[in-house]
């Protein structure tokens, strides 16, 4: 309802990814609590990816192991895409070795959250998101 | 001709002493029956004739008795000696000097005269002139009878000579006879010496055929390993089945023609050689080869990972051992090379790890879900949870999170196994990173009611991962805590030596009996203190601790006393000392 307040800007828009239905619900409510908007929350790589072109969200949550496409090939794909490169993409993955971590930022993530999460955690981190980029334009 | 078995014919056909007896009773035997069949009268002394056939007969029925006990001399002489009395008599008994048979008397002197040693011609002559002059017993005027006197004495003397000749004869006879039988004898002997050695020979050659046929055997029944000879320069002398089946050439397009290092990958020899520095080795003109058998020629024995480039430029991952052939003399005659293809233990190896990190992500998963929805419960607004809901939920996010470590853990040590685990080495102070780790257990160690002493040095640098460093000190101190009782001390301190940062963790607790420290390290391995005691774990901790502090080039070392504590230390290299 913000977004018909006059001055209020829209809340940033999210797409969600993970093919695990409980997660995807633990992200819906953390990004319901950053104050967000959830456009879309989808179960794998292909759909996200369909997603993502059709809403240009302000703001990517993937999962880095998916069926169809990989966290890391989405969000290769949003930086080689002038359309999309200029998205908020974070990752979310339950691998723990040293160079997963090393790898999603070298596909340009901005942020990597290690699962198992704290839903406060990627609460804070959306809304500091989500201020940061408010404040640039 | 066998000579030896000629003598011993000889010997076995020497007469027995009936056999010499025998002429002499024939003898007698003629002699009585001439004298009974005779028209004239031959005997005058009947008495002494019948004792001289007693005594003859007497003296052939010993020669039986000794022929019977295989004697023919010594005792045995005591027939001749006899036939001499018996033809004495018998001389008496038929007109002495005018006796028909007085020649009779040459038949013992031959017998006695053929024995072995000169006295035995005095004997015979002795014999002889007994025959001859016991007529005298009978009459002792025939002392005075001058012409039997001369024939009593003159005859023995010229036995004495013919027994003499017979004597000496016999004794060369003898000698001959004696040395022919030594000569066989040493001939034979030669002979067996001979035969005895062609028989080594022969079995020496039958084993060296069996070893042959042994090692061929062995040769060809090695197919799964790789084995190849070479010379002191690497050119292949040596290539078996387990050669040909690896890559794909045979024996004949390689021995004398290629050389080991044209097998090898070009980069691996290249780095090899780099990190030993060059070595000049066996070659100069080949520093490949050289890198490749430089532990080997050195004495060392060298097991490594290098790649074969096989016939196609197919590429198979072996395990590699080098080993030198020794010469006689001990020096380096070549080379072999032992192969293991590794192909499929790494590709094991690959699934492993792939399982472990799909485990380790199956079970993230769901505890995510666990841990995160716990938390939203605790933080629902508006909802205000009881005292012992809020306890029901640190319960399970303390289990959850007690999950979630293990399955770390396990991943960790997988990781270890596999040789995936890797560090990131950079500059660290650890002074604060094991700062961090007691003051983020004073709250445990407050709660248990034990002591947390700390001495820390500054400026302790090394190189290493903060993480890791970080999470094997914690260990190690969460350790001590769990093995404290309340009321006892754990003490932590860092130092350093010359060389090394030594960090000890030293508690007050129950102690680890000494039989079980070697297995400390060992995966889920438990003290039996810690389970009679009920500390929780699984066997984990320090098999993560030791692999941490491996990687970082340090040591982990324990010290304890079963009832009085334990001493964890580790070391590791001080960044001046690394460089």
């Amino acid at each position: 309802m913000g977004r018909l307040i006059f001055g209020n800007p829209a809340p940033l828009s999210v797409v969600a990814a993970d093919d695990d239905d409980d997660i995807r619900a633990l992200v819906a409510i953390a990004v319901e609590r950053a104050g967000l908007h959830l456009a879309a929350s989808v179960a794998d790589g292909n759909a996200a990816w369909a997603a993502i072109q059709h809403l240009v969200p302000d703001v990517v949550i993937l999962d880095v192991s998916m069926p169809g496409k990989s966290g890391l090939d989405l969000c290769r794909l949003i930086r080689a895409d002038d359309a999309l490169k200029d998205m908020t993409v974070l990752l979310l993955s339950a691998s723990v070795t040293e160079w997963s971590q090393q790898s999603g930022l070298d596909v340009g993530a901005n942020e990597y959250l290690m699962k198992p999460f704290s839903p406060r955690e990627l609460a804070a981190r959306l809304s500091e998101l989500a201020s940061r980029r408010e404040a640039k334009p | 001709m066998n000579l030896a078995r000629i003598y011993a014919r000889v010997r076995a056909d020497s007469p027995t002493t009936i056999v010499k007896q025998i002429p002499v009773a024939t003898f007698f035997l003629l002699a009585l029956v001439i004298v009974i069949l005779a028209p004239m009268n031959f005997v005058d002394n009947p008495t002494a004739m019948a004792t001289s056939m007693t005594i003859a007969g007497f003296a052939t029925v010993l020669a039986l008795y000794f022929t019977s006990r295989s004697m023919t001399t010594g005792w045995a002489l005591v027939v001749p000696a006899l036939d001499f009395v018996a033809i004495g008599f018998l001389r008496v008994g038929t007109g002495t000097n005018n006796s028909a048979f007085t020649a009779l008397v040459i038949l013992p002197i031959v017998w006695l005269a053929a024995e072995h040693g000169r006295r035995f011609i005095v004997y015979s002559a002795l014999g002889a002139a007994l025959a001859l002059l016991l007529p005298v017993a009978y009459d002792w005027h025939l002392l005075l009878d001058a012409p039997f006197m001369v024939r009593g004495l003159m005859a023995p003397a010229v036995f004495a000579v013919a027994a003499a000749v017979i004597n000496e004869l016999s004794r060369q006879w003898r000698r001959r006879a004696d040395s022919a039988s030594r000569e066989a004898a040493e001939r034979a002997e030669l002979l067996r010496e001979s035969v005895e050695h062609s028989q080594q020979l022969a079995e020496s050659a039958a084993k060296l055929r069996e070893l042959e046929r042994m090692f061929r055997g062995l040769w060809g029944a090695v197919t799964e390993q790789s084995v190849i000879g070479t010379d002191r320069s690497g050119l292949i002398d040596a290539w078996n089945p387990g050669a040909v089946k690896l890559l794909g050439l045979s024996d004949v397009e390689t021995e004398g023609i290629r050389r080991i290092d044209e097998f090898h990958l070009a980069e691996e020899l290249t780095s090899r050689s780099k990190e030993l520095n060059f070595p000049v080795g066996e070659t100069v003109l080949n520093p490949g080869f050289s890198a490749l058998v430089e532990p080997t020629r050195l004495g060392n024995a060298d097991v490594r990972e290098w790649t074969y480039v096989g016939a196609n430029g197919h590429l198979v991952p072996v395990e590699l051992a080098v080993t030198a052939r020794l010469t006689e003399s001990g020096d380096i005659a070549g080379y072999l090379f032992v192969a293991n293809d590794v192909t499929k233990a790494k590709e094991l190896s690959r699934l492993k790890d792939e399982f472990v990190g799909l485990i380790s992500h199956e079970l993230r998963t769901p505890l995510s879900s666990i841990l995160g929805y716990l938390e939203l419960l605790r933080d629902e607004e508006g909802v205000e949870l009881s005292k012992n809901q809020l306890h029901y939920l640190s319960v399970a996010e303390r289990n959850a999170n007690r999950l979630l470590r293990l399955v770390g853990d396990l991943l960790f040590t997988a990781q270890v196994d596999s040789g995936m685990f890797h560090i990131n080495q950079t500059e660290q102070s650890l002074d604060l990173i094991v700062s961090a780790s007691v003051e983020s257990a004073r709250p445990a160690a407050s709660t248990a009611g034990i002591t947390l002493n700390a001495s820390i040095a500054n400026g302790v640098m090394i190189r290493g991962d903060a993480v890791r460093i970080g999470q094997a000190s914690d260990n190690l101190i969460s350790n001590a805590l769990k093995f404290t009782p309340a009321g006892g001390t754990v003490t932590v301190s860092v130092a350093t030596t010359a060389t090394q940062a030594v960090v000890s963790i030293r508690d007050t607790g129950m102690g680890i009996a000494s039989a079980e420290l070697d297995q400390l390290f060992s995966r889920f391995f438990r003290a039996s203190t810690a389970t009679k005691n009920a500390v929780p774990g699984v066997g984990l901790g320090l098999v993560i601790t030791k692999a941490i502090v491996t990687a970082h080039g340090g040591e982990l070392g324990v010290t304890s006393e079963e009832g009085m504590g334990t001493c964890f230390t580790m070391t590791l290299p001080l960044i001046d000392a690394i460089v």
